[in-house]
């Protein structure tokens, strides 16, 4: 009896919880916020046993990474589009749309089958239309999605444990929130989660969900692996007026913090107030943090819930500017990209990517392209470019698409010059669908999914990220690693597709099978009759044949 | 009569090569009704370019041409160090034209004996057949079907190509079953339909051995021959590609009808607006309606087995599942070798205005459609529906001419009965 309590009370000590919010005054005038949450429970994914006892892990999620043997899980669900040149970078990148990709555990039989099973699994619990992500929007990146946490050797040579798939037409929105929330140990009952109100969240210029499941070290000796939920939920708000408060913004104040979280704190990043003030936070933070990582130097406020809220109190961060802010430009991001569609008519087109390296050094980038059946690739008129001279890529993997079958797959590794712009340009062909293949609006188009860019920058200029061995956004404080990757979205393009008449289907089949019918007829009657003189003698009236036919019978 | 063809082949590459020099080519190119998903030179490109890189063509969906199609393709581009491509393939194609017709007119009839006294008007006069070469070559050479594939560089010109061989084989070289049979299993090899060539080449050596054996004994050793060949290259295919999956790209591509692009068929828009579940049901039917015709025209046609060929040709290059101006262009140059029967022919003018006005709008719609947005699917449905239309209405009536001029062959131009009154002749 005593050894279950003991074992029990073991298995509730072994995970943590921690919820982090960061806010970063943007130079637009927009406020970016980013609710991180990370769960960290001391079981292996590679022992379904251990899987049973529950504490802060939700259990819903637990069934479905056990079940389709899964080893990282990496979804966004995201409406809006993320601006490098006006944000610099988001904490984690996410496309417009939803996006999964997951590695499966190499004791897996058949991964294809697992994974539309897993869609399946992962629609219904996210209420998203996952399910579409079938043969036809999915593949196997072969280096652009490395796995994220602790894997074996086995993971690195090859990609056959990986599938990717995007949704670019996904529509986020509160069906989706709801199941979100519900992964988090306090919902959104207290802590950080009770600013979460669909109505004001979606109102926002950017709004990305993102839920990550990886293996990482349990300490740092790493003979274990312990499992790391991520959740976050990034947000760009206008305020219109440049002063902002989270009563302003989420409609509510914070009350409490969560008491199954070992850290609950607030980040506001007042790099911007060096070394002028322009503007004031209220009420004053607990703690200033400076913080140098590689080249870059910020300054954070710090603001523990636990203390804020003390003794019943309420809270409200607000940040209020002396004077008119002037809206400025950032400092360039590193690395930017830019997509769009070339060309006019419905039956060729072309894709450019215009991807900009602002560094003063070379830069060696990853590029992957996902194209739709319908939309035909031509590998032959793929052409990288640097202000006019080719550029010789170092490998090239590009998978064909087979129609109605699997997407045209691209993946090329290159070199970035210092200070330049590289364009990436191919051609594509418009297919002809059938009717019954168009969706109900034929006519607003096809959405064709991001580009997705992948890079390892040595500064880390403009871009918060947590490093590689935790996704907690403090462990980023203290992180002294020299290289950061970063991951970049391009947008989503919109093509539109030929269309054929959809009120007709009867006629033309009417039609077409008259034409058939003429030659048929034509020559049946030709080759089974044959030329005799007409004889008006023996020409019979009608009635005369009506009464042949019953003198025969 | 030598020199007049030859002077008609050398305007005819001239007129080409001088096209060539024009913007027309680029424009032709890209056109449905001149090239197909499968002669496509742009996906022929995409081919070799994939195969550049270690990618097998077949793994994707754009390429669909057989494998030594492709490598003969690498072959002519080695060429083109030598001579320019195109200039190459005007003079391959030309040359081959005119090689054929030095040899076609040779039999055209052989139970002379058995017609009528006074068809002197109808009969075939040696003198009609030494000016047929230069009116063959010349309706090749200047036939603007013919013109726009040789400048699209449509790998139709090679399926013709491999046809034109096997007519020469088959009426040049009369006795060698073994050689023709090899060309229809080329052919069937490129294009498919090409395997129902079969039946008319048996019949042709039924023919030519003066109905010595049953008919079914010309039908086992040229069926047994030709899928000895076909199979015998699939192997070659196999060998060189390592697997079975260029099948379905070539074969399974053109019986599946996976593609709907626009094209001059009747295919396309009917498969289009098809119910998904009649699907698979009207995919056989269209498909086996396109060889279906083969049957009774055996049976009609079997004292005429090179007349039999050529409705053949037609109707499958009407009814095939990708048909392009490449089809079109080998059928019309043919035509002339039916000369004599025209006479017979009720609506040739109906038939030569539609061609006329179908060619003319079939771009025009198109572009109406695609790029400018003001007209839809269904001008350009309306277009293919009378170019088809076109076609059979040219070959039901040149079948019936045929027929209508043996009647009179064995009967006698004057239609009489036996009172001696004058009258018509009906189909009974």
């Amino acid at each position: 009896m005593i050894s279950t309590l003991l074992g029990e009370s073991v298995a509730i000590l072994v995970d943590s919880h921690v919820e982090e919010l960061l806010i970063k005054p943007l130079p637009s005038g927009h406020v970016y916020f980013h609710f991180q949450f990370t769960t960290k429970w001391d079981e292996s994914l590679d022992q379904p046993d251990s899987f049973k006892h529950y504490g802060l892990f939700p259990k819903s999620l637990g069934d479905v990474l056990t079940t389709y043997k899964v080893q990282e899980l990496h979804l966004s669900q995201t409406q809006g589009l993320w601006h490098h040149d006006k944000w610099g970078y988001p904490v984690t990148s996410a496309p417009p749309g939803a996006e999964l990709w997951v590695w499966f555990q190499p004791t897996i039989t058949n991964i294809d089958e697992t994974w539309s099973e897993l869609v399946n699994a992962l629609s219904g619990h996210f209420c998203s239309s996952l399910n579409f992500l079938d043969s036809k929007s999915t593949v196997a990146p072969r280096w652009s999605f490395r796995p994220h946490g602790v894997a074996s050797e086995g993971y690195s040579s090859f990609s056959r444990f990986i599938r990717y798939g995007a949704l670019p037409r996904e529509i986020v929105c509160t069906e989706n929130l709801t199941p979100w929330k519900k992964l988090l140990p306090c919902n959104t009952k207290v802590g950080l989660g009770s600013l979460f109100k669909a109505i004001k969240l979606y109102d926002a210029n950017y709004h990305s969900l993102g839920l990550h499941v990886r293996p990482v070290c349990r300490n740092s000796e790493c003979k274990e692996t312990s499992i790391e939920l991520s959740q976050s939920l990034s947000v760009v708000f206008d305020p219109v007026t440049s002063n902002w408060s989270l009563k302003k913004i989420f409609g509510d104040f914070l009350s409490s913090r969560c008491p199954l979280t070992t850290s609950s704190k607030i980040f506001v990043d007042i790099t911007s107030n060096l070394p002028d003030p322009i503007f004031t936070l209220s009420p004053e933070a607990d703690s200033i943090k400076t913080v140098k990582r590689g080249d870059d130097t910020r300054q954070y406020a710090v603001y523990d819930i636990g203390l804020q809220t003390a003794n019943g109190r309420v809270f409200n961060i607000a940040s209020r500017y002396d004077k008119p802010l002037e809206y400025t430009d950032i400092v360039k991001p590193p690395v930017s990209a830019q997509r769009f569609i070339t060309g006019y008519g419905l039956e060729k087109g072309g894709v450019t990517s215009l991807i900009y390296n602002n560094l003063d050094s070379n830069l060696t980038v990853i590029y992957m392209e996902t194209l739709p059946w319908f939309t035909r690739f031509f590998y032959k008129s793929l052409t990288l470019s640097n202000q006019g001279t080719l550029v010789q890529p170092y490998k090239i993997n590009y998978i064909p698409g087979k129609d109605r079958g699997r997407p045209y797959h691209l993946e090329i590794v290159f070199r970035l010059r210092a200070n330049s712009v590289t364009k990436i340009s191919y051609d594509f062909e418009r297919a002809f669908l059938k009717w019954t293949e168009y969706p109900p609006d034929a006519n607003h188009g096809f959405y064709i999914g991001s580009a997705i860019l992948s890079t390892v920058l040595p500064t880390s200029v403009n871009y918060t990220t947590p490093p590689q061995y935790s996704t907690v956004l403090e462990n980023s404080f203290k992180d002294d690693s020299e290289s950061y990757f970063l991951r970049l979205h391009t947008e989503t393009l919109l093509v539109s597709l030929p269309t054929p008449d959809f009120s007709m289907p009867y006629n033309v089949i009417c039609l077409a099978c008259t034409v058939v019918a003429i030659a048929f007829g034509s020559i049946h009657n030709l080759t089974t009759r044959r030329f005799t003189l007409l004889d008006p003698s023996k020409k019979k009236g009608i009635l005369a044949k009506i009464k042949g036919l019953f003198k025969r019978s | 009569m030598a020199v007049s063809v030859v002077f008609c082949i050398i305007a005819g590459v001239i007129c080409r090569l001088a096209l060539f020099q024009t913007d027309l080519p680029i424009w032709l190119e890209t056109k449905n009704e001149v090239v197909t998903p499968i002669t496509a030179w742009e996906r022929v490109e995409e081919g070799l370019a994939l195969k550049k890189s270690m990618v097998s063509p077949y793994t994707g969906d754009v390429f669909h041409e057989v494998q030594p199609i492709n490598s003969l393709i690498h072959l002519i581009l080695f060429l083109k160090e030598l001579s320019d491509f195109r200039t190459f393939l005007v003079l391959l194609k030309t040359i081959f034209t005119y090689s054929r017709l030095k040899s076609t007119p040779k039999m055209l009839h052989l139970d002379v004996k058995k017609y009528s006294v006074n068809v002197e008007d109808v009969l075939l006069k040696s003198k009609d057949l030494r000016s047929l070469p230069l009116i063959v070559v010349a309706v090749h050479v200047f036939n603007p079907y013919s013109i726009s594939i040789c400048l699209a560089k449509s790998t139709a010109v090679l399926s013709n190509l491999s046809i034109f061989i096997f007519i020469i084989r088959n009426i040049y070289k009369l006795d060698n079953l073994l050689l023709t049979t090899l060309f229809i299993a080329v052919s069937t090899y490129q294009s498919f339909y090409p395997f129902i060539f079969c039946l008319p080449v048996a019949s042709y050596f039924y023919h030519v051995s003066f109905h010595s054996a049953a008919i079914i004994k010309h039908y086992i050793p040229s069926f047994g021959l030709f899928l000895f060949w076909f199979m015998l290259l699939l192997g070659i295919s196999y060998s060189i590609e390592g697997s079975w999956t260029f099948l379905y790209s070539t074969y399974g591509f053109i019986l599946n009808v996976p593609d709907l692009s626009p094209n001059v068929g009747v295919f396309w828009y009917f498969f289009t607006e098809m119910f998904e579940h009649f699907r698979v049901f009207f995919i056989c039917i269209f498909q086996i309606n396109s060889v279906i015709y083969s049957i009774p025209l055996a049976v009609k046609l079997k004292r005429s087995p090179v007349f039999f060929l050529y409705m053949m040709i037609f109707i499958t290059s009407i009814f095939k599942s990708y048909p392009s101006y490449g089809d079109i262009g080998l059928c019309l140059s043919l035509l002339p070798l039916w000369k004599h029967t025209f006479s017979y022919m009720r609506n040739l003018f109906v038939v030569t205005c539609m061609y006329i006005v179908c060619t003319v709008f079939a771009p025009i719609l198109y572009h109406l459609w695609i790029y400018a947005g003001s007209a839809n699917a269904n001008f350009y449905f309306a277009i293919t529906l009378a170019f088809s239309a076109a076609q059979i209405f040219l070959v039901t009536d040149l079948l019936f001419a045929f027929l209508r001029r043996e009647y009179d062959l064995y009967h006698g131009t004057n239609h009489k009965l036996e009172n001696g009154k004058t009258t018509q002749v009906v189909l009974e």
